[in-house]
């Protein structure tokens, strides 16, 4: 219950920040739904739906690209990935000690850290429209590298 | 392979004893990959950076090796009632949670935890499985599973409870040589037993001539066979029921016998008279009415009941409908103690012919009383009166005949 909990308190940044930038309701009322869907089934397809709609609600939205909200979303869309994953293998009434959760909290803030990192990168680059394409792969290869250094590791 | 061989495959594979990727783990290469990649081709950054996390979280992990285990230190199966405490050992080899059904609820721990204090109930007596140790591992952020597995059963058997009644007052004895209850068969011992008329067969040096000379007939004395009592507890495991009318129907689950039911208290009761009988030096037997096969013959000492004990398990684990109840082989002059509901007539026409063969017979009612009658239907009150009634009847015809009736046990 402690983690479907946690589902739930990552996913409400998400609905308000969507709700802030939208016009209607409507994102608000399917991030709900989505959210009480992953909950109560995180090892369906919910959590997928979830931050795959407010990763394209958010780069779609007017706004700058590296705007408040882009940066509370992007560890609240972590979150639910991560909470919804140990969900999934832990049965609703499951005393969960907290050491359990100690190493993907730890791996949690690495990952964090790492992903602010490029947002940095991504801050102090030049963009524009004639760039952008080079601007974007630069991010993509850095990512990789970033990946296979950390593996090393 | 057929598709359904196909499909059944797939779905063992993402079961069961070995490592195999979660739900979470597509999720963050597809979506990840999908995010960074479509940021990319459409020019949003903010795709990308929602994707990154996703695809970090892939390449810090990998898939655990090794495999995982949980084990139990063994607890003796045949401790009695209570509460017994044991340990669980979580080996969690590559794995970084481990999730556990305990007794008290189901468990996350780290897979490297120390052991696991685990609780073990033991509420009711007879067969049953201690501890079960259900559990899964998953590896970082819960990407790959292993399991769930099923545990081990451990089972034990749970002996009958022994209560100590208390002994009458009793003449004293070489303690542990020989019985308290003398047989009362007829034998070749200094001890008085009859004095009767003469029979044909009769030696002549048994001949009371004092008594043959006031009475003008020809009388002998009888006297005491050399040996102990022999007592035979005669348990009726056929039928097992409860104070709840309503009930008697159906079967009860979660325990060898229904507790306080007939059955309970039948083989609580033989438990207890055979530890009795057993102490004061009587020789003890176990006879099942309607299976004998089930017999346990007659013997003496601690090791005796231990058997008689465990035979009254068997017994009731083999209990059930039959139509014909019996007693076979029953030593000449022993002591029977019927221990039955008395639901039939069967069973009190069989302690009335025991009585008529010449021998002592107690019957013990174990069916609790008074009866409770079904409240769901308006013949409930009037079917438990018709059963008490016969049941009434049953015993006082018992009684008639010289069987020696308990009505409580």
């Amino acid at each position: 219950m402690l983690i479907r909990l946690a589902i739930v308190l990552a996913a409400m940044p998400v609905a308000l920040v969507l709700h802030l930038e939208a016009s209607s309701i409507a994102p608000l009322l399917i991030v709900t739904a989505l959210t009480v869907l992953t909950a109560l089934m995180p090892g369906s397809a919910g959590a997928a739906l979830l931050i795959g709609y407010a990763a394209l609600a958010m780069a779609f939205a007017d706004g700058h690209p590296l705007r408040l909200g882009v940066l509370v979303v992007i560890p609240a869309l972590h979150l639910i990935h991560v909470t919804s994953a140990l969900a999934a293998v832990v049965p609703v009434k499951t005393k969960v000690e907290l050491a359990a959760l100690k190493a993907p909290a730890r791996r949690f803030a690495i990952v964090q850290a790492i992903t602010f990192g490029v947002t940095a990168f991504a801050a102090v680059i030049p963009s524009g429209a004639e760039i952008g394409l080079v601007e974007v792969l630069g991010l993509g290869a850095l990512t990789v590298v970033i990946g296979v250094v950390a593996l090393r590791i | 392979m057929s598709r359904a061989d196909k499909i059944r495959e797939a779905f063992a594979q993402s079961h069961g004893a070995h490592w195999h990727p979660a739900d979470a783990y597509s999720r963050a290469v597809w979506l990840g990959v999908g995010l960074v990649v479509g940021g990319m081709f459409l020019h949003q950054v903010e795709l990308v950076l929602f994707g990154v996390p996703l695809v970090l979280s892939v390449l810090l992990t990998h898939k655990p090796k090794g495999t995982p285990t949980v084990s139990v230190r063994p607890v003796p199966r045949g401790a009695g009632l209570g509460t017994v405490h044991t340990v669980a050992h979580v080996d969690g080899a590559d794995a970084e949670i481990a999730v556990v059904k305990l007794p008290g609820g189901v468990k996350a721990v780290p897979a490297h935890s120390p052991d696991l204090p685990v609780e073990i109930r033991r509420d009711a007596w007879g067969p049953g499985v201690d501890l079960r140790l259900d559990h899964l591992f998953a590896g970082p952020d819960g990407m790959h599973v292993y399991g769930p597995i099923v545990g081990v059963e451990h089972v034990r058997t749970i002996l009958p409870p022994v209560e100590h009644h208390p002994s009458g007052p009793l003449p004293p004895r070489p303690a542990g040589l020989v019985g308290i209850h003398r047989s009362p068969r007829a034998g070749d011992s200094t001890e008085l037993r009859d004095i009767r008329a003469f029979q044909p067969g009769d030696r002549l040096k048994r001949v009371d001539w004092r008594v043959t000379t006031r009475t003008g007939v020809l009388h002998v004395r009888e006297r005491h066979a050399e040996a102990d009592a022999e007592v035979v507890l005669a348990l009726d495991t056929r039928a097992d029921v409860g104070a709840e009318v309503a009930d008697w129907s159906s079967p009860h689950r979660g325990a060898t016998t229904r507790p306080g039911g007939s059955l309970d208290r039948a083989v609580r009761q033989a438990a207890s008279m055979a530890a009795g009988y057993l102490r004061q030096g009587d020789r003890v037997a176990l006879t099942d009415l309607s299976r004998p096969q089930l017999n346990v013959r007659s013997g003496v000492g601690r090791r005796h009941l231990m058997r008689i004990r465990t035979q009254l398990v068997v017994c009731v684990q083999a209990a059930g409908w039959s139509s014909y109840v019996t007693l076979r082989k029953l030593p000449h002059g022993s002591v029977v103690v019927l221990l039955s509901p008395f639901l039939d007539d069967d069973v009190a026409e069989l302690a009335v012919q025991t009585r008529k063969h010449g021998h002592v017979v107690l019957a013990i009612n174990t069916l609790p009383m008074p009866l409770k009658p079904d409240r769901e239907t308006p013949w409930g009150e009037v079917a438990a009166e018709m059963i008490a009634a016969e049941h009434r009847l049953r015993l006082r015809r018992m009684a008639e005949h010289g069987v020696a009736v308990t009505r409580e046990c």
